[in-house]
């Protein structure tokens, strides 16, 4: 995996976040995770028209979340996983900022307890 | 205020409160926990009502500044302070460079209470002054994160199988 490069990731991640807060796209996605697919075959389990498919798969195109062959006629729709884990490591480091400067605190209070105890004079 | 979208963390620390309240408020221990695995440099800290925390974080070859304005301190109690997560080197708020409509302010309080022998600790974070956009983007995180993200990974999974498979 590629180290995420903190310079103009924002308008892709926007994008990314934006594609994935509706539920069908990301139905989508689960579906093109199994394999390509073509506009006719995702439309077919989401009782949606294919106009609305390819929406859907235009915002996903935008987002960098898929790529669509333009060498074959059906043009089916595949994933691409880089946008996707730029996301994930985005949310995953503000869980993480919290969540493990607890963890450091925690450790540094640790010390500082064991360091006042030895200042206590023995009875 | 209250339909505003907020991050809460919450967790009990096995140290007396005063013990909490130094950790969080000594510069010299705070940098020490302040930001997992990263070097924190604290370039300024006076703890009082209008008074800053100038903090800069290293990491990946990189320095990221923020900037932390005092508004209630309340001896082992009680921080307030309003915190600007991106700012330039000068401490001029910035946008964050990694997603354009995170809030610039968010308002972070840190409640300190004791709990058995321990000393509880709330950080809650709300959007302050915030645009329509910065607050959609901030509900729409948390919300992901409410879901324990959950989607997300797992449409990662199964992409990141179907890329290595293919790779194979």
């Amino acid at each position: 995996m590629e180290i995420i490069g903190y310079i103009n990731q924002s308008q892709s991640l926007d994008a990314v976040f934006a594609a994935l807060a509706d539920p069908t796209r990301r139905a989508i996605l689960t579906r093109l995770a199994t394999g390509q697919a073509t506009v006719n075959q995702l439309a077919e389990p989401f009782e949606i028209s294919q106009p609305a498919v390819s929406r859907h798969l235009k915002v996903l195109e935008r987002a960098g979340l898929i790529a669509r062959d333009i060498d074959q006629q059906r043009r089916p729709a595949r994933l691409t996983a880089k946008n996707m884990v730029a996301a994930v490591d985005w949310l995953t480091d503000f869980e993480a900022f919290w969540g493990g400067s607890f963890d450091q605190l925690d450790d540094i209070l640790m010390t500082m307890k064991s360091a006042s105890k030895k200042d206590e004079p023995d009875e | 205020m209250s339909d505003l979208p907020e991050y809460v963390l919450e967790r009990n620390f096995n140290a007396p409160r005063e013990m909490v309240w130094r950790a969080w408020t000594d510069p010299d221990l705070l940098s020490r926990w302040y930001g997992p695995n990263v070097e924190t440099i604290i370039h300024g800290f006076e703890l009082k009502p209008g008074g800053a925390w100038l903090n800069e974080m290293k990491m990946r070859g990189s320095s990221f500044f923020s900037k932390m304005l005092f508004q209630e301190v309340e001896t082992e109690a009680l921080l307030v302070w309003h915190h600007y997560s991106s700012t330039d080197a000068d401490w001029n708020p910035v946008a964050s460079p990694m997603m354009a409509d995170w809030p610039v302010n968010l308002l972070t309080t840190v409640n300190f209470s004791d709990a058995n022998g321990k000393t509880a600790v709330r950080l809650s974070q709300i959007p302050v002054d915030a645009s329509a956009a910065e607050i959609s983007c901030f509900a729409e995180k948390m919300a992901f994160m409410d879901q324990g993200w959950g989607s997300g990974y797992t449409i990662l999974d199964e992409m990141l199988e179907e890329l290595q498979a293919k790779g194979a």
